[in-house]
């Protein structure tokens, strides 16, 4: 007896089991019916927005087509407006690169012995920016970049001045012709821009300079990086003018 | 001893009932049919992803082209206007 009822039971788990599994693996007519409706509907949708697409597309590369040949016409005519201009200023500007890429490349020494060609290489830069095709942006942008390069250069020189490195150095001229004296080799732009920072050359020269008011045309003079007087060279500038006044009372008692 | 049968007839219903039941599948081909359509979908949505990358594409080139020829314009007005300065 308990055996047909165990025997019952498990027929009944199993119809139960083997109902569930179809279900699960199978979907239902009903389920394909939607999935069907559903992905046609989905599949005109999606045709109808790849005509429209296609169609932009299309008109697009017409559009591309046009501005290529637009681009075309505008680079002809600038090309015909520069004429037999073009490769020689091309040429200088290509100088110009070499000239900075070899100047970039030297060490500070070799830089401050070659510091001349900065300016030549200035002047260049200066002469290629009058010319008509430096107005070109790609031309204007070039120069750009070379005198950037070449202000960098220079900067190079000045911290390489500064840090005392290198000390430059003037030869004195006659007076005649120069009008050299220690106030105004202080004064001209390129040494201090400053007259009254005479005693730093006086002071960084005391080996050839035993009176400052007296210097001779020949002498090469090292010029000390430019920085407000120390407070030795103010001492020795008030020495100095101690003595003028004495020599003046003398004179002039 | 009735009903031990009962339920083994109970049980005999349900698993003949599962099985007609559960039986109203999709044939073969229809399924096939379900599966042509979703990779026809499939196809057509990559399909709109690749124009749409084309369209995007394409609108930068242009932008780009309009840049150019509008910096070329003013490239060739200014060098007519040095030209005409220099003579």
């Amino acid at each position: 007896m308990k055996y047909v009822i165990r025997l019952s039971l498990i027929v009944i788990l199993v119809g139960a089991v083997t109902c569930l599994s179809f279900t699960q693996e199978k979907m239902s007519k009903e389920d394909w019916q939607e999935a069907i409706t559903k992905l046609t509907a989905k599949s005109t949708e999606l045709k109808s927005k790849l005509d429209s697409l296609q169609k932009e597309v299309t008109d697009l590369h017409a559009q591309e087509a046009t501005k290529v040949q637009a681009l075309k016409q505008c680079s002809d005519e600038l090309a015909a407006m520069q004429g037999q201009q073009e490769a020689p200023f091309v040429a200088k500007l290509d100088a110009i690169d070499a000239r900075l890429n070899e100047l970039s490349k030297l060490s500070n020494q070799d830089l401050w012995a070659r510091r001349a060609e900065l300016d030549s290489v200035q002047k260049w830069i200066n002469i290629a920016g009058q010319d008509p095709l430096s107005v070109i942006q790609k031309y204007q942008d070039r120069l750009k970049d070379q005198q950037s390069r070449l202000d960098g250069l220079k900067k190079t020189l000045e911290q390489i001045i500064a840090s005392g490195e290198i000390m430059p150095t003037y030869t004195v001229g006659t007076w005649a012709r120069n009008r050299d004296c220690l106030w105004n080799i202080a004064k001209k732009p390129k040494i201090y821009d400053n007259p009254f920072l005479w005693p730093k050359i006086w002071q960084g020269n005391r080996d050839q300079i035993k009176n400052p008011d007296v210097i001779h045309p020949g002498q090469k003079l090292k010029i000390p990086p430019k920085a407000d007087l120390t407070k030795e060279e103010n001492r020795a500038l008030r020495s100095y003018w101690s003595k003028r006044r004495e020599k003046a009372a003398a004179v002039n008692p | 001893m009735k009903k031990p049968f009962a339920l083994i007839i109970i049980g005999c219903m349900m698993v003949i009932g599962s099985f007609v039941g559960c039986s109203s599948k999709p044939s073969n081909e229809e399924m096939q049919q379900l599966n042509d359509l979703k990779t026809e979908v499939t196809s057509l949505e990559k399909g709109i992803a690749a124009r749409e990358s084309e369209k995007a594409d394409l609108l930068k080139s242009i932008a780009e082209k309009d840049a150019q020829l509008a910096q070329c314009t003013k490239d060739k007005q200014a060098l007519q206007q040095r030209l005409q300065g220099v003579k």
